[in-house]
Order: structure tokens, then sequence, then C-alpha cells
């Protein structure tokens, strides 16, 4: 059987690179860890109730029931966070300075005394000038709020009212959008800097020649590379979506295989890229400036850690076609949106593009020493 | 069959401005060992490797086998084994792995634990490369390199580096191989490694085949330019008494 024997050294170089990567410390590191660190510490950011809220002070310099009751309502109301050590003007001045709260809520002494029928008092909302939006919209929220005690007070029905319904509870957090941009730095990790390191020094050492001298073919060598890597990014991938979900609460909507598809596609997408450029450089000296071109601009342009709807939409045109772009999009649209492949028609004609356009540049670029 | 295992013919490599080969020209007959000696830089490692197929050649032809080297690369593959330089081995992959792996590379298995019994390895199946010693890693890198069972081997300096019981040791192996009538090519700086080993040695220099015949035969032809040795030869020499005073034994 001719395939079999073709398919022999792809088996086997890709079983022995799988067993030899568990049996790096260093390699267990990058490949393992290093994500997860990553991910405990955008997590730790993105994934906090992203509801808008406004982190304030409130200083009651008024002795009134109605002030401390009013005091109590803002403190439960999700949409204040309030910083309990800014008790005082100075002390809030000094945080609004540096941008650690957005404003000071004042009730002036007399805030809630009884003035004829009912409690009343005006409340001041400082705040600094770089954080003027915030500051006003705090001023239009507290006065929705003013607006509501004033109506169970005075008991007149308003004419005009505003209710707001949630849609739906499928909604991204920002942390669904942070988390598929952190596999993709994953896959980044794995695919690039990892060839990108390991090619030349099997280069140094002759391995490659070595290899060079037997009937193997560079398709084989590829492909056996391409299965391990696979292998072994499915593992890492799999270990950060079980700390998402048990940790970061991330909710998985879509089909688990159709997933792991898309990403085995997007890990060989991008490992091609560092098969090209580990497979020609000759040493470390050229490989390390190339594959920082080729890559820091995929970690900031693609989404990896902010999503890309926050840039300008120029560059947002231009991004879309950065190989890791659909990878990233593909990874979330089915992991958190429910997506099937058969809707991923844009990203997977995308991906594959790339992944004739590198591993052709692959091929033709490769050397054995 | 071709009659001769290996026909070099006008053979040519050069490197932008250096001439490496100069067009040289030699034979290597089944089941001999042939040696190339020469002082570094003369083309020794070049010549081997654009028979090993890992080296474009500029002029000139090779056969192997009757196979030609440029044109049925992938065949001429399969009938040779090369030995590095150096030992060549990926860390932290087991010795039966490494055997396991070059074999699946000419579409083969292997019985792993028989080919290390018989280079003396059989107890260091299950260590990684990185903790043998420069004999043990030799060793393993010629039985590595035989994995195929090759018409032809190509070894590049075996023995540069390696203490006198190691060297006396791939010796003998190196003699087991030509046993099996496996034909042997190998580069060398040690002339009485040569003189043991040789069936023909080509001496070269600047890219050039300046002599080439049996060991006897270029020392007769020294000899009868009348040749005298600046120093009285003595029956043994400082090799014997050092093998003499530590026994035979490898230290590995």
């Amino acid at each position: 059987m001719n395939w079999k024997r073709n398919l022999l050294p792809v088996i086997t170089f890709a079983k022995i690179a799988i067993r030899r990567t568990f049996r790096d410390r260093l390699a267990l590191f990058f490949v393992f860890l290093f994500p997860l660190i990553f991910l405990f510490i955008f997590g730790g950011i993105f994934g906090k109730n992203s509801a808008a809220s406004f982190s304030v002070a409130v200083i009651n310099q008024s002795h009134s029931t109605f002030s401390k009751q009013f005091v109590g309502q803002l403190g439960s109301n999700k949409i204040f966070k309030i910083d309990d050590a800014s008790n005082t003007m100075a002390k809030a001045n000094e945080k609004m300075n540096r941008g650690q709260l957005d404003a000071a809520i004042v009730l002036p002494p007399g805030f809630g005394d009884i003035q004829g029928k009912y409690p009343s008092g005006r409340a001041q909302v400082y705040y600094s000038q770089n954080n003027a939006t915030a500051g006003q919209s705090l001023a239009s929220v507290l006065d929705g709020v003013f607006k509501g005690i004033n109506a169970t007070l005075t008991q007149t029905p308003a004419p005009f009212s505003v209710t707001a319904t949630q849609t739906n509870d499928k909604g991204l957090t920002a942390f669904d959008y942070t988390f598929s941009g952190l596999l993709g730095f994953s896959i980044i990790g794995l695919g690039i800097f990892g060839p990108v390191n390991v090619f030349p020094e099997l280069k140094k050492q002759g391995i490659l020649r070595r290899l060079h001298t037997t009937p193997l073919r560079v398709w084989q060598y590829f492909l056996a590379n391409m299965v391990s890597q696979s292998a072994v990014g499915l593992c890492s991938i799999a270990i950060m979506f079980a700390v998402a979900i048990a940790v970061f609460h991330l909710k998985v909507s879509g089909n688990i295989f159709e997933l792991i598809v898309y990403i085995v596609l997007g890990i060989i997408t991008i490992f091609g890229i560092g098969l090209a450029i580990g497979g020609w450089a000759a040493n470390e000296r050229q490989a390390a400036p190339l594959s920082n071109i080729v890559t820091f601009p995929m970690i900031f342009l693609s989404g990896t850690f902010f999503p890309r709807f926050l840039m300008p939409e120029w560059l947002q045109k231009v991004s879309a076609f950065l190989p890791l772009t659909p990878v990233i999009d593909g990874i979330r649209l089915i992991a958190t949106e429910g997506k099937n492949l058969t809707d991923l028609g844009p990203q997977l004609g995308l991906m594959g593009a790339w992944i004739v356009i590198i591993y052709f540049t692959a091929f033709r670029v490769f050397r054995w020493e | 069959m071709a009659e001769k295992l290996l026909v070099v013919k006008d053979l040519k490599k050069r490197y932008d401005d250096f001439e490496a080969v100069k067009g040289i020209s030699f034979e290597v007959e089944r089941g001999e060992i042939f040696g190339i000696l020469g002082p570094n830089g003369a083309g020794k490692t070049t010549t081997l490797e654009m028979i090993e197929t890992i080296k474009s050649i500029d002029g000139g032809s090779i056969m192997l086998d009757g196979l030609d080297v440029t044109k049925e690369t992938q065949k001429v593959k399969y009938i040779i084994g090369v030995q590095p330089q150096s030992p060549a081995f990926m860390d932290k992959v087991k010795l039966t792995e490494q055997l396991e792996q070059l074999a699946s590379a000419y579409g083969e298995r292997v019985n792993a634990k028989k080919l290390l019994k018989e280079v003396g390895l059989e107890d260091k199946g299950g260590d990684y490369v990185e903790s043998l010693s420069g004999g043990q890693k030799q060793r393993f890198s010629i039985v590595a390199s035989l994995v195929h069972n090759p018409k032809v081997f190509f070894m590049d300096e075996p023995t540069t580096g390696l203490d006198p019981q190691a060297r006396r040791n791939l010796w003998d192996l190196i003699s087991d191989i030509k046993k099996k009538g496996v034909t042997v090519v190998m580069t060398t700086h040690y002339m009485e490694e040569a003189e043991l080993l040789c069936d023909r040695v080509a001496i070269m220099d600047n890219g050039e085949i300046i002599a080439l015949d049996t060991p006897k035969n270029l020392v007769k032809q020294l000899l009868d330019k009348g040749f005298k040795p600046t120093r009285k030869v003595e029956q043994a020499n400082l090799e014997d008494v050092f093998i003499d005073l530590t026994g035979k034994d490898l230290r590995d």
C-alpha cells in the first residue's frame, strides 16, 4: 500500500513530536500556562459585569433621614460603584484628577429636610474637565432618579415615560470578545513563535540536514508538524475554554464539533506562517525580526486584545483581511454566538485563501539547512 | 546492476568566487572502505555532500549503483546511509523513538531494541541522546544511519573528538559494517585510521585529488622516491602505551 507507506513518516513524526512537547517543561509553560496567565489577566479586567457603571464618591453633608436612605439606594443601584474611601471632597478631587473616579455626588447640608410638604434639596455633581461626558451623563441619570422620587412623592402621573427592557440574554459581553481574541493570541504563540524558534535550532544542530539525506518529503514533514501542532494546540485551547467557562462564566452556545474543526483550520493557517518563516530562515537572526514584523500587526489589529469594532472604520476594513482576523471572528461566532460553519462563508473563504498563499510560500522557501 | 558502486566524473562545485571542487573523478568498488583524506578546506565534505544528494552539483556527474544522483535523487536516498559530522539528534526523544522515526522516513518499521543491541546500547533504549557519552552517541549515530540497510554508508570524520578507546571501538564497528557487504566512504584527518581501515584512499587538496591508491602503495611510492623519515620509527608509540595502560575497554 503506497499511501500507507507515505503516511507512516507523517504519523510517526507527529506522534513523537507530541510526546516530546509533553516532556519539555519550557514548551509546556509556553503552550499551556502562558495563555492561561493572559486569560486570568484579561478575564480579570473584562470579566466583570459589563453594564455601564460610574465610579463615584458620595459625600453626604446632610443629617436628614432622607439623605441617608438616598445614599443607601445609590449603593444598591448597579449603575453606581461607590468608593467608600472618598468621604471628603479633597479625597474625591484627588482621585478624580487621577481618573480613578468619574464624579463626586455631594449632598449639601440640609439635603432632604422637610420643606413644606415634602423633603427637598439639590444634589451637586462634580466632575473634572477630562471626564465631562461621564459627569454629564451621571447628572442626567441622577435627574432621572429624582424625577422618579418626585413622582412617587407628588403622586401625579407623568404624561411621558420610558421603559427599558432587555432584548435577549445572549448579548456579547466584553469577555466574550476578549476570550476569542486570547485564543487568537495563543494560536499565534503556538503557531508562529514556536516554529520560528524551533526550526533555526534544528538547522543549527544539523537535524534537518540528516533528514534531508533520507527520502522524507517536505510535504510529509510539513503535514507531520501540522498534525502535532494542531493536537497540542487543541489541548491548550480546550484548557482555556474549561477555565473560561468555570471561572469567567463564558457561555458556549455553538456546536463543539464545528468549533474543533474551525479551530484546527485556524491553527493550520497561522502555523503555516511560522513554518514559512522558520523553514526559510537559516538562523535565529533572520527568523526573529521577520516574525515580529508579521506578528505584531496581527496581534494589535486582528482583535486579540481589544475588539476590532473600536477601531476607525478604514482600519477595520484593512484589518479584516489579516490572516488572524477570520480565525478570531469565526471562533467567536461559533463559540459564543452559536453560528454554524455554513454561516461562516466569508471567514472560511478568507482563511482558505490564506492557507493556499501561506503554504505555497512555505513550500517554496523551505530550506533543510 | 552497475559494476562499480560509485562513479564520479569531472565533479565541480563553486561557492561564489571560490571553486571548492575542481573537476574530480574517482570510482568506488562494491564492498570496499574508501577514504577521502585531506587538510581542512580541501573539499572533502563538499564532495561527500554532493554524493549524498544534499548539495547541488555544478558540473560533472555522479552515478551511484547505476542511478544518476541529480536525476534520480529520491531513489538514491533509499540506498545511502549518511552519518553527519555532529550527531544531530533532537533532545527529549528516546533512542528507540529516534530509530523508529528515522526508519519511518524510509517507509519502514524497525526492531529498535535489536538494532541497539548490535552497538551495545541495549540498556539505553529508553534514554535520550543527550545523556549518552561521546562514544555512545557516535555508535548510536551509526546505527541510526543504517536503519534502512543502505548499500553505501558515508561517514564524515567519524572519530574526531573521541578518546582512544572509543576510536578503537568505532574502528571495529566500521569493519563489521564492511563485513555485512556495505560499502563505506569516509573522510578522516587521522592517517593511522585510514591506513588501518581503508582499502583505498584519495588524498584531496585545494579541490583536487592529488593521489589515489591503496595506503600500502602510496607509502611504497613515497619510499621509492627516496623518502627518509625525519625521526626513527619506534616499534610502538605513545598511543600504544596509553592503550596498554588503560585497557581496550570502552569507558562509557
